[in-house]
């Protein structure tokens, strides 16, 4: 059956089956390859997009529940890589492989979407996501810059 | 030196490209033959185009540990590059074989990427710029000497002429290429790039998606495969059903898989004997993974479980303790701790163990393949890519010159991907579907079932203690599941004890063996330095004073065959260790429940071989519900040379994430023949809420390069188990800590 979605502001309608994971449909119906199969059961993260804003892993999201929904991946974090996030990512080196980076950034621009200021433990409740090359330290430093800029200050 | 010396390099390359029958074009990714065929290949190590586009050629997986970055820094150094002046990409395993490795060193193991290629790459620099400015040197009629480099053109400042590289390229490949001991490196005090964290070359492609690894390696017709091994090691295939999931919708097909050869330096000649190395597989060949996994899910397969169809973690453990009470491989032994151990006024004995552990990179196993009539063509995360080419070849049964392999970038590797049997996997597939590219992906639970474990081990220590209350010797025996002789990681402590004797074996064990991140400095050294703690709590020091006591060259013992080893080793030990301490800023913490632990260790493995060293101070809090948190981390490292400073800082901090995870919560066990662990619910990895600040210094640089990827993993965890002695929680003997079992 169709799937009607919006998926970084672009509409899109697509003939897959409902059961199929949302992190299947972006990586092999719409070739946004840059959000990550890791677990399949919600536990690491590398798969998170936002889904009408909100973060949400995508490899335990069948497609049904992403209907009509406004989907944006790291591919629509922005048009050309200047997310604050994005910013403080390069500007701090934080991506050793890279492989958790895209669900890591979908989780931090949700976070601050929604506290522009976080605690040390307002990130450490919102990260649940997992990294095995330990880039941890940097992804904290990562945030409080992003959000730093995001308050107009000058890091 | 070029092994292509005396033939031009462009004649090589034609041949090449028209020997590999296999050449895909317009499938969106950077093939070597497209990047080739448009600019001139100066040497094996650069490509230069006619715009001035320069392509350093990078002989090493990117794991994440910064490679790409680190080895273009000092090729560009010596070619005279700004930074951003050139591009990277993979060397071409291929090219590699045909060119006698040319390369000099391309598996991607034991922290040895700048440590081995830091003067080829510097070599490989000096060579091309000789080249470039010998045929403008040529072009002009002026001496080379009067010469230099800037924004990719060779200058002559008498006459302000300049040409750009681009110009000068395809001329400059037809030149012999100068021998190294012909050339003048750059002294130290006038680089540009080599000392200087310059920014890493693929942080931008990593925070846009744009970064593509193995799993993202897309092809027209691709259909995709999920695979299922035995589950138990050394199992049979026996046969399957697949009448239902073919009626499913998607599924194209069931392969059988056969076991064999897939690892380290395997010879390609044990294709029909079980060697533990890859285990018969099933795969399912579906439009989407996710159809091919489900399809895999219900598919009737039945298994014949082997010889090991019983083998649990319990059994291995009593054939270890049985090792362990027999005589083992001696593999150090100084003194006689016989007549030690008889003259003490007391004796301190301990068993410690450690589990298998899974390396667990994100990014899941995973090889893209295409077999054809011309031959067999890879991609994929590998550690070891010529390894890779060979398997290709064999599991698709074509002449090694009839195989390609594409190195994609790779999601973490920690050891893992030196075997290759996603390779084999994944080309077996596409043999039985020839013409269609087949992209294998391993789910989780395949990749935590079967794994190339760090083997298991458990160790006995006694120590005899003199009236000084220090030791007058040190016995220790390891028994290790299965794995090659890896005794250095019980042998090579640093510390001056009179008496030593260290046994080494080893014990049938199920799972094939991998070495992971730390390798066995990472299984034994915790096991040391919490001996020395059990020690030092028996005659009334803290562990911190007994560490000292025993990096004192004073009393390393006169007729030791490696005495100046061993002093200098004790030195540059015992000198971080202070150099810790005064950075942690106390020796011990007050608070109740509190601990600060210390460790220190190189990451040597025979008298004489030098590398890198790194102290460790760990700040623990033990909660009333006896869970361990982890405070705070201070490291301090002495690398020699470092390359790019934040990169290793970066490796450091990493480091310590890998081991506290491992040390607090790895380990993989067996019942019935089978892995218990299946996903990251019941091998649960470190949380961003877990990690600890840590605080980095980088001895100031001295000397050459020395690897920096695992130093801090057998660090951590020693000077982890230290600290939670420190915090009251006495007789750690094994480890994950959090399921521990207290003496």
């Amino acid at each position: 059956m169709t799937t009607a979605l919006k998926v970084n502001g672009k509409a899109v309608s697509l003939e897959a089956d409902t059961d199929k994971p949302l992190l299947w449909v972006l990586r092999e119906d719409l070739a946004l390859t840059g959000t990550k199969y890791g677990c399949g059961i919600g536990a690491c993260g590398a798969c998170t997009v936002h889904v009408n804003g909100v973060a949400q892993r995508s490899c335990v999201l069948p497609l049904a529940g992403a209907a009509d929904a406004a989907i944006t991946t790291i591919e629509g974090l922005s048009a050309d890589g200047t997310h604050a996030l994005q910013q403080a990512w390069q500007a701090l080196d934080v991506p050793q492989c890279g492989y958790c980076q895209s669900g890591m950034l979908m989780a931090a621009a949700a976070l601050l979407a929604s506290n522009a200021s976080p605690t040390d433990a307002d990130i450490d409740a919102a990260i649940t996501n997992l990294c095995r090359c330990g880039t941890y330290v940097r992804i904290r430093a990562g945030i409080h810059r992003a959000a730093a800029t995001l308050r107009g200050e000058v890091v | 030196m070029d092994g292509t010396q005396g033939v031009t390099r462009r004649g090589v390359l034609k041949t090449l490209l028209a020997g590999s029958g296999v050449v895909m074009f317009g499938i969106g990714l950077p093939t070597r033959e497209a990047a080739a065929s448009a600019g001139s290949e100066v040497t094996s190590w650069v490509l230069i185009h006619p715009d001035n586009r320069v392509v350093i050629r990078i002989p090493q997986t990117e794991l994440g540990q910064g490679v790409t970055t680190a080895l273009a820094q000092v090729l560009a150094e010596e070619l005279d590059l700004a930074w951003g002046e050139f591009d990277t990409e993979y060397y071409d395993a291929q090219t590699n074989l045909q060119r006698n490795n040319v390369y000099v060193h391309t598996s991607t193991l034991a922290s040895w990427a700048v440590d081995k290629l830091f003067e080829p790459m510097r070599v490989a620099g000096a060579q091309v710029k000789h080249m470039l400015c010998a045929t403008a040197a040529q072009d002009w009629g002026v001496d080379i000497a009067s010469l230099s480099i800037a924004q990719r053109e060779v200058r002559h400042a008498a006459s302000t002429r300049a040409a750009g590289f681009g110009a000068l390229a395809a001329r400059a490949a037809e030149l012999p290429i100068p021998a190294a001991d012909a050339l003048t490196l750059k002294e130290a005090t006038h680089w540009q790039l080599i000392g200087k964290s310059m920014p890493r070359v693929d942080t931008r492609a990593k925070t846009t998606g744009a970064a593509i690894f193995g799993i993202d390696v897309a092809l027209p017709g691709m259909k995709y495969a999920a695979v299922r091994q035995s589950p138990t090691f050394g199992g049979r295939l026996k046969g399957f059903d697949a009448s239902g999931v073919l009626k499913r919708a998607g599924v194209r097909e069931v392969v059988a898989i056969r076991g064999g050869p897939s690892g380290y330096n395997v010879p390609p000649t044990l294709w029909d004997v079980i060697d533990w190395q890859m285990d018969d597989a099933v795969a399912v060949v579906a439009d989407s993974w996710w159809q091919a996994q489900q399809a895999l899910n219900e598919l009737p397969i039945e298994w014949e479980p082997g010889p090991q169809a019983t083998a649990d973690s319990a059994g291995i453990d009593q054939r270890l303790g049985a090792a362990l009470d027999t005589a083992g491989q001696l593999t150090r032994e100084e003194g006689d701790i016989e007549r030690a151990f008889a003259a003490a006024e007391r004796r301190v004995e301990a068993e410690y163990r450690y589990p298998f552990m899974e390396h667990a990179p994100l990014e899941p196993m995973n090889c893209t393949a295409l077999v054809t009539a011309g031959g067999v063509e890879a991609w994929a995360p590998t550690q070891y890519a010529d390894e890779a080419l060979r398997i290709a070849a064999y599991a698709a049964g074509v002449a090694l010159k009839d195989a390609k392999f594409h190195l994609t970038l790779s999601g973490g590797g920690f050891g893992r991907r030196l075997s290759n049997d996603f390779v084999s996997q994944a080309v077996q597939v596409a043999k039985a579907l020839p013409g269609t590219p087949i992209k294998l992906i391993s789910s989780r639970e395949e990749c935590m079932r079967r794994g190339y474990y760090a083997p298991v081990a458990r160790a006995r220590l006694r120590a005899a203690i003199g009236p000084d209350g220090l030791p007058t010797a040190w016995h220790s025996k390891v028994a290790y599941g299965r794995a090659p002789v890896q005794p250095y990681g019980m042998s090579r402590f640093p510390w001056a004890v009179p008496n030593v004797r260290c046994e080494y074996a080893t014990v049938d064990s199920p799972p094939p063996f991998g070495w992971m991140r730390g390798v066995a400095h990472a299984q034994s050294l915790w096991m040391n330095t919490a001996f020395l703690g059990e020690i030092a709590a028996a005659t009334g020091k803290t562990s911190l004073a007994m560490q000292r006591l025993l990096l004192d060259e004073a009393h390393v013992t006169t007729d030791r065959p490696d005495h100046d080893d061993a002093v200098a080793r004790i030195r540059r030990h015992r000198d971080l260790l202070e150099r810790v301490v005064a950075r942690a800023g106390a020796e011990t913490l007050a608070a109740p429940g509190h601990g600060r632990g210390f460790a220190v260790t190189d990451m040597s493995y025979v008298p004489g071989y030098y590398a890198s060293c790194v102290a460790m101070a760990v700040d623990v809090a033990i909660g009333e519900d006896g869970d361990i948190r982890v405070l705070a981390v201070h490291a301090v490292a002495d690398v020699g040379l470092a390359v790019n400073p934040d990169i290793v800082t970066a490796q450091i901090q990493g480091g310590i994430g890998f081991g506290l995870s491992n040390a607090l919560n790895a380990q993989i066990t067996l019942k019935d023949g089978q892995v218990e662990q299946a996903n990251f619910n019941d091998y649960p990895l470190l949380t961003l809420a877990e990690m600890p600040t840590v605080d980095v210094e980088l001895l100031p640089a001295s000397g050459r390069p020395t690897g920096i990827g695992e130093d801090a993993v057998p660090v951590v965890m020693a000077a982890l188990v230290d600290a939670v002695r420190a915090a009251g929680a006495a007789g750690i003997r094994s480890l994950p800590l959090r399921s521990r079992k207290s003496a």
